[in-house]
């Protein structure tokens, strides 16, 4: 290691930025993708209407859907119609005896998308939407789970320590505050990385923070083992739960009260808050129970109230209690990382300053490499660390863009009926960042640089042209309509295109810096013609 | 309200940065401005900082208030040192005192 506290941190922050580097530049694309997966979601299934009907319209036909299908389910779990998300998903749990053999554990559930103004299932393309950005950005893919959760959680740990280290190793943190010096090679790329950094610095700790809080229970499970060492489920259902499983089924049937009661009556329990969403245990039994949950209004909190009725009577039975100081501190790191609570304005900060990161960890990556560059030039070839370095930053700077637009690509140009699609989508995703990584390993070089960021602006500019081409939904329509998400969707498209285009052009003009000896020539010839010049004039 | 806070912000980062020891690349070469006059640009700066956390706060409580108030100090503290003082210093001092009277005009009407 190195001499003096600040070197030593310097180091620590190069080698916990540079190993995870990547992993993180996915997991932050994809991240900040997820801010606006519900617009994603809606520009992938065109289809969908956009319709908005009243929430107890909604709820009936859900109901109604769920009497006719899943009947005899124990349980039915009904999200209702967001304004960013205008499809309503329903999911029951069958008893043990009717579950289908061949699903293993998923044999016992159900689920449907339906469109709340026809109360039929959405006829839609199938597809993963938004939702494949906000799983892998925690799940990764084509892994089991739980060894994404710990792999992304061990990124996001070495991350924290890049950031802290980060911030103790800038010394002139607010001399420099305002900083970027332009067109100054390293300096640049310096102040860049750093002004980045340190302008959005309470976004990037707390998304850190509270990324590893939102999975604390996989990454520190101790305390709850220690403390209830034979039944951790009773933990989390203490902890979190607050109302109780309703484990058997009265018998007979009953009517049970219209719902559009039950849901004016937790209405004016909460003064005016609107409904989410509702989940109805044993319906039709005796004692059935509703318990309808609050929508996430103006708390940071991810843990949303709930109130329970008895559906037969109409009695209030119980409400989801006050939380602990612990509880209700998760709740709200946990909601400040999902940011539910995030409506236009204050959402697109946290998209900005997702992006800024992203782009914090592409200067760092890149950083390293300039500066490392001139130590190989000086032996005359590139070690294979830095071959590595260079490769796996084109591969992923340059060419996680390409796959991301890859993807969407694949969701307007595979086939509409194909139930397989949703997978396909995916894989189209990952072919293409491997054949970006793969042509990034075979040439290394400034041209692969500006060959991926061209095709990257290329893909994104044309995805608003093939929109036009395949739906009903290009920019001509939804801005006439005043669709913004569909709109907004196909604009940011464009502003990616223009900012790829803008580094594959910079990159593409750019002249390595004269050396000091060349330098020095230059300065010398340059005052030879002077001298020159001065005497053929005077002569 | 959002644009409001976002030109406070943004005002406030200005002030902040005249009255810095060395002031950004690009600033004007009249700065660093004396002592004295440093002092009453940080005291501007502060104010217009706790001005635009009492706008965030005052529309939209304790709780979502100083989360929105740090997103636009985000924002204004990128488009200075991005935008405008390696492209176009010469906008910045117009658009600091033009901004937040706009916003103030435009929430008013």
């Amino acid at each position: 290691m190195k001499n003096g506290f600040r070197q030593s941190m310097a180091w620590l922050h190069t080698w916990t930025g540079l190993l995870v580097g990547w992993m993180l530049l996915l997991i932050f694309m994809a991240g900040t993708a997820s801010y606006y997966r519900e617009e994603i979601s809606r520009w992938m299934r065109p289809e969908l209407p956009r319709s908005s009907v009243s929430t107890d319209l909604a709820a009936q036909r859900a109901v109604d859907y769920l009497q006719a299908h899943a009947g005899q389910a124990e349980t039915w779990f009904v999200t209702l119609p967001q304004p960013r998300n205008p499809a309503m998903t329903t999911f029951w749990r069958n008893p043990e005896a009717l579950a289908d053999p061949d699903k293993g554990r998923r044999g016992r559930f159900g689920n449907a998308t339906l469109d709340p103004g026809s109360g039929e299932e959405l006829n839609a393309r199938e597809t993963r939407g938004g939702d494949f950005f906000y799983r892998l950005h925690f799940d990764l893919h084509y892994i089991p789970v739980l060894w994404a959760r710990y792999l992304v959680g061990f990124c996001a740990m070495f991350m924290l320590v890049a950031i802290i280290t980060g911030v103790i190793t800038h010394k002139k943190i607010f001399q420099d505050f305002f900083t970027f010096r332009r067109d100054k090679g390293l300096r640049s790329w310096l102040d860049f990385h750093n002004v980045s950094a340190v302008m959005a610095l309470p976004y990037h700790a707390m998304i850190t923070y509270t990324g590893i809080v939102t999975l604390m229970f996989m990454y520190v499970p101790w305390g709850v083992k220690a403390a209830y060492p034979q039944d951790e489920a009773r933990f989390f259902a203490e902890a979190f739960g607050g109302l109780p499983d309703i484990a058997t089924p009265a018998d007979g049937q009953a009517v049970p009260r219209p719902l559009v009661q039950l849901l004016d009556s937790a209405r004016r329990h909460w003064q005016g808050a609107d409904v989410s969403g509702f989940t109805v245990t044993h319906p039709g039994a005796g004692n059935a129970v509703i318990d309808i949950r609050q929508r996430d209004g103006k708390r940071l909190s991810i843990d949303t109230p709930t109130l329970r009725y008895d559906m037969v009577s109409g009695t209030l039975l119980q409400e989801s209690g006050p939380p602990g100081g612990a509880t209700a501190t998760r709740g709200v790191l946990y909601g400040l990382h999902l940011a539910r609570f995030a409506d236009g304005g204050l959402r697109a900060l946290f998209f900005l300053s997702g992006l800024v990161g992203c782009l914090m960890v592409a200067s760092g990556v890149v950083l390293w490499a300039v500066k490392e560059r001139p130590k190989h030039a000086r032996n005359g070839r590139t070690g294979m660390g830095l071959r590595l370095v260079d490769a796996l930053n084109i591969g992923t700077v340059a060419g996680l863009p390409i796959a991301f637009a890859a993807y969407f690509y694949g969701n307007r140009l595979l086939p509409l009926q194909w139930e397989a699609r949703a997978d396909a989508e995916a894989n189209v995703f990952f072919c293409a960042w491997g054949a970006a990584l793969l042509a990034a390993f075979a040439w290394p070089k400034r041209m692969m640089w500006t060959g991926q960021l061209y095709l990257g602006a290329v893909l994104f500019a044309a995805l608003p042209v093939l929109n036009a081409l395949t739906t009903d939904a290009h920019l001509g329509n939804s801005l006439r309509q005043g669709d913004w998400a569909l709109a907004g969707f196909d604009l940011a498209m464009l502003a990616f295109a223009a900012m790829l285009a803008m580094c594959g052009w910079r990159l593409q003009r750019w002249t390595p810096p004269l050396s000091a000896a060349e330098k020095k020539k230059r300065a010398v010839t340059a005052a030879a013609d002077a001298a020159a010049g001065h005497s053929g004039a005077g002569a | 309200m959002m644009l409001l806070a976002l030109s406070l912000a943004f005002s406030a980062f200005t002030a902040l940065s005249l009255a810095m020891d060395k002031p950004p690349a690009g600033a004007p070469g009249s700065l660093p401005a004396r002592p004295a006059r440093r002092r009453q640009w940080r005291v501007v700066g502060w104010a217009l900082l706790a001005a635009a956390l009492a706008v965030c706060v005052g529309r939209h409580g304790w709780a979502l208030g100083p989360v929105l108030w740090l997103g636009t100090l985000t924002l204004g503290g990128l488009a200075l040192a991005f935008g405008l003082y390696p492209f176009r210093p010469r906008w910045i001092a117009p658009l600091a005192w033009a901004l937040p009277a706009l916003s103030v005009l435009a929430t008013l009407l």
